[in-house]
């Protein structure tokens, strides 16, 4: 690790993850500062998810490391583990918000369990965080009862519940109407504006990246095939970055085994 | 030196008994082959002829045999190159050796004992830190206590009363030949509260808990929500196994304990009313046939039972892959496994008392 390592909030080095037989990332390296938005590219069944479990170190790599702010997390022991993921707050796709809580609870709940906080002081922190994205009035609401749009600025106001240094998001804005989606985006400015936070967000979704990135990292089965600020990477010569911001869909034999039986020239 | 490619021309449409003809000419090679289909004599392949085509090289490349295509028309290729080549690895089912399924069953297996073992030593480390932050959960461990619990008295005790009187009735008939009727209170107390109880209360908490457990832990799965909470550093075990594990082993040996008395209960209206013994003579009767090692017996395993019960649910429900189908799935399997899992222990327990007197 050279010394400027540490001092970066977020490092990816030479990582290498898959499941089974299966290499879904290879030799994947990446750095992200505070007060700076990384937006990860690609097309679904890149490794762009398969990433972003890396880091958070639910999915352990065959090689290389996560850095966060110099501590490794998949070498770090579970009490490490834990001060490390304090730091670090997850937006998921689909909110994953438990089912079973009020919005608000579900909120407090990492609050109570890693502050020194009794459970009505969380609770209002927990409002408060609601407010801060919007929800203030559906604090006490089942997220069975919320919509989607809803569910996701419930899941970044549970994301930042710990003020965290290291703040990813999971498609923050797939699946939700222009509008809603838009909005999404102005919070992830917002939660950027403040300054001391780098955030890092896996999308496809054009609209996102053109208004959210700073830099940007293009995968393709599981390789990087572009990185720089977000006008290097659309200045990238390779078809595949070029098809990705023309909507254009590549042949099916760009991503599959197929392509290799066909090529076969006596 | 690498052998030569067998070359093998494409018949013009990939159908019927020319696909056939085709497919034993190429599966009949050699395992390390390489197969060149020559394509010329192709023209056109619609959606069928190209699925063909895919299966005859799915089946090839298991057969080990690397199959090229060669001299394509362009037609041909645009209709290949639109079809998603991912069904080249769906489809890709290894026929493999018997003795290959049973080592990769046996491995398995292992992989799931030591799965349920991890789940155990994380259990047990839970359960040793009673109080305070990362401690039990106590307001989660009584709300189950009460699902467990109270709300499965009912049906254990309608059971176990019915299972009383058909012990007793059976019983009767046998011991009515030898004058020895009474012995009925013996047959009833003793089978209940050593045996029946602890296991009919171990199957209906199987079905109504082990059940639950998996179906709530693998929804959750699916949902990301065990994700979210290990990415928020929370330990799901800690959150749902515990207090859900502790409600069952402080529960199950209350409803064994209903259980015990409701069969006892029915045996001993099938003698009063049925068989003419007197209520007095029954139940001393019962009070000396039973000793406290019956009831304790019974007692053991039905804590026993209970942590079966919940490590098979809560292990299942973790291991829940893919979709909410695979939900009702693992939740049958849970319920099929604990039930197994508990008779097994119940005759490892028989013998073990049986033997140690």
């Amino acid at each position: 690790m050279t010394h400027a390592d540490g001092d970066r909030l977020l490092v990816v080095e030479d990582l290498v993850a898959g499941y089974g037989d299966e290499i879904v990332l290879e030799g994947i390296s990446l750095a992200v500062d505070p007060g700076e938005i990384l937006v990860v590219l690609g097309a679904t069944g890149s490794g762009k998810s398969t990433l972003l479990r890396c880091i958070v170190g639910l999915v352990a790599p065959r090689a290389g490391r996560v850095l966060i702010r110099g501590r490794d997390i998949h070498a770090a022991g579970s009490a490490e583990r834990e001060q490390i993921l304090r730091d670090v707050g997850l937006a998921f796709q689909e909110a994953a918000l438990l089912n079973s809580m009020t919005a608000a609870e579900n909120v407090a709940l990492p609050i109570v369990e890693h502050w020194d906080v009794d459970e009505a002081t969380a609770l209002m922190l927990a409002r408060l965080r609601l407010a801060s994205v919007g929800l203030a009035r559906a604090a006490d609401k089942m997220p069975a009862e919320l919509s989607g749009g809803m569910r996701k600025r419930a899941g970044i106001a549970r994301a930042i519940a710990l003020e965290p240094g290291l703040l990813l998001f999971d498609e923050p804005s797939a699946g939700l109407d222009p509008i809603t989606a838009r909005a999404i985006d102005e919070l992830i400015l917002g939660l950027k504006a403040r300054g001391d936070m780098g955030i890092v967000a896996v999308t496809h979704e054009l609209g996102s990246i053109n208004t959210i990135a700073d830099r940007a990292v293009m995968l393709a089965r599981g390789k990087i095939i572009a990185t720089g600020t977000l006008a290097e990477v659309r200045a990238t010569p390779d078809e595949r970055v070029q098809a990705f911001f023309e909507r254009r869909l590549l042949a099916a034999s760009e991503h599959g085994s197929l392509a290799d039986t066909l090529e076969w020239q006596r | 030196m690498p052998t030569e490619p067998i070359v093998l021309p494409m018949p013009g449409q990939l159908a019927g008994d020319a696909y056939r003809e085709l497919e034993r000419a190429v599966l009949r090679h050699r395992h390390g082959r390489t197969v060149v289909l020559d394509c010329a004599g192709l023209a056109t392949l619609d959606s069928l002829g190209a699925a063909h085509l895919l299966r005859l090289i799915v089946e090839a490349r298991h057969a080990g045999l690397d199959v090229r295509l060669t001299r394509l028309a362009d037609a041909v290729r645009r209709t290949l190159a639109e079809v998603d080549p991912a069904i080249l690895e769906e489809e890709a089912r290894p026929r493999r050796h018997p003795l290959e399924v049973i080592g990769a069953g046996t491995l398995a297996a292992a992989d799931a004992a030591g799965d349920v073992g991890a789940l155990l030593r994380e259990t047990a480390a839970g359960l040793t830190v009673p109080f305070g932050r990362g401690g039990i959960k106590w307001d989660r461990t009584i709300q189950q206590m009460a699902l467990v619990g109270s709300a499965a008295v009912p049906i254990v005790v309608f059971i176990s009363f019915l299972i009383g009187v058909v012990l007793a009735l059976n019983g009767a008939q046998q011991l009515r030949q030898f004058g020895a009727a009474i012995f009925i209170a013996n047959l009833v107390g003793i089978s209940m509260t050593r045996e029946m109880g602890p296991l009919i209360t171990a199957i209906i908490v199987s079905g109504r808990t082990g059940s639950a457990i998996t179906a709530e832990i693998g929804t959750m799965v699916i949902s990301e929500e065990i994700d979210a909470m290990r990415t928020m550093a929370l330990n799901p075990v800690r959150f749902l196994v515990v207090p859900k594990v502790l409600a069952l082993m402080l529960m199950m040996p209350l409803l064994t304990v209903m259980s015990n008395i409701a069969g006892i209960v029915g045996g001993y209206l099938v003698g009063v009313v049925g068989l003419d013994l007197g209520s007095h003579a029954y139940l001393s009767q019962t009070v000396q046939a039973l000793f406290i090692s019956d009831v304790m017996t019974g007692l053991v395993k039905s804590v026993v039972f209970a942590l079966l019960i919940g490590l098979v649910g809560a292990y299942r429900g973790f291991a829940v892959r893919g979709g909410p189908e695979a939900v009702g799935r693992a939740t049958t399997s849970a319920v099929v496994t604990a039930i197994i899992l508990c008779i097994v222990a119940n005759a490892g327990f028989t013998a073990f008392f049986y033997y140690t007197g």
